[in-house]
């Protein structure tokens, strides 16, 4: 029983640490770096272009109706 | 536009909003951080595995003073990055007008020709179908894409506001005074946005329509509009 509380709260501390830290890993590597690749695959062979013809072709544009 | 159960932004269409996007992916990691330490401490308060009856903590103060000036400098530093980054205003290709009244906007391109028109919103009952209903207007605000464009803000009578979630603006507009907000869209298309400001009866309905063209578009409707 000696340092009891002692080890245990250095035990539970360590692990609050751990679980904040886990926690804040969880959303980087699942939410926020996929949202930073899905931007840039996004707009590496974007052609914008070929997008506002497609757009045009549909009719949503004011200034440029369909051909 | 958003979805009817979104709960996220709207996708960015231009780099500033990319940016905001991506700063608050940050502060809600710093967030979560702090509120999962705080709920497993509290756990281990409420299952009495953590107390002390220490009167002196002279090590734990120093860490809950130390660990929340990192935590505040983490936030402060790449939000202060983007901040400048909004105020970057150099060399805008076009300048525009956006007037707010009760209810609807008019805009002035007063750079080459005289333009100006009113942005009514399209009531529901006329509203075609597949169109928007409450975010379609008569005359949309066209821009050429891909350009920095600068946008002064202001209001004919009270407080209205001026916002594109997607370009990531959002002014206020008062009356006697010019706001200035710029925006680059990255790609064309057509971006939807509200009165952000409580300005009377109709406030949910004066919503603002940008539509990204290119170029040539843009300036074969200028001449159209000027001519007649």
């Amino acid at each position: 029983m000696r340092r009891l509380l002692a080890r245990r709260m250095k035990f539970h501390l360590f692990g609050a640490f751990f679980v904040s830290m886990g926690c804040a890993a969880l959303y980087k590597f699942g939410v926020a770096e996929p949202r930073k690749r899905a931007y840039a695959e996004f707009y590496k062979n974007y052609d914008a272009m070929k997008d506002f013809e497609a757009m045009r072709a549909a009719g949503v544009f004011e200034s440029a109706p369909p051909k | 536009m958003a979805n009817h159960s979104q709960l996220g932004f709207q996708d960015a269409s231009s780099p500033i909003m990319e940016e905001l996007v991506e700063f608050h992916d940050h502060a809600l990691i710093v967030a979560l951080a702090i509120c999962s330490l705080v709920l497993y401490l509290l756990a281990l308060m409420l299952m009495e595995k953590l107390s002390s009856n220490a009167v002196d903590a002279q090590e734990v103060e120093l860490i809950w003073t130390i660990l929340p000036a990192i935590v505040l400098i983490l936030l402060a530093l790449p939000s202060l990055q983007i901040l400048y980054m909004m105020d970057e205003i150099d060399e805008p290709d076009l300048t525009l007008k956006a007037i707010g009244h009760q209810w609807y906007w008019t805009y002035e391109y007063t750079d080459f020709k005289d333009l100006s028109f009113d942005s009514y919103m399209i009531p529901t009952t006329d509203l075609p179908q597949g169109h928007f209903r409450l975010l379609e207007v008569d005359h949309r605000v066209i821009i050429p894409m891909e350009s920095p464009i600068r946008v002064i803000i202001t209001a004919g009578d009270v407080l209205h506001s001026w916002a594109v979630p997607t370009l990531g603006v959002k002014t206020d507009a008062i009356p006697g005074r010019l706001n200035q907000t710029s925006f680059i869209t990255s790609r064309p298309g057509i971006f939807y946005g509200q009165c952000s400001e409580i300005c009377g009866a109709n406030h949910s309905y004066m919503p603002i329509v940008v539509e990204s063209t290119p170029l040539p578009h843009f300036e074969a409707w200028s001449s159209l509009l000027s001519s007649s």
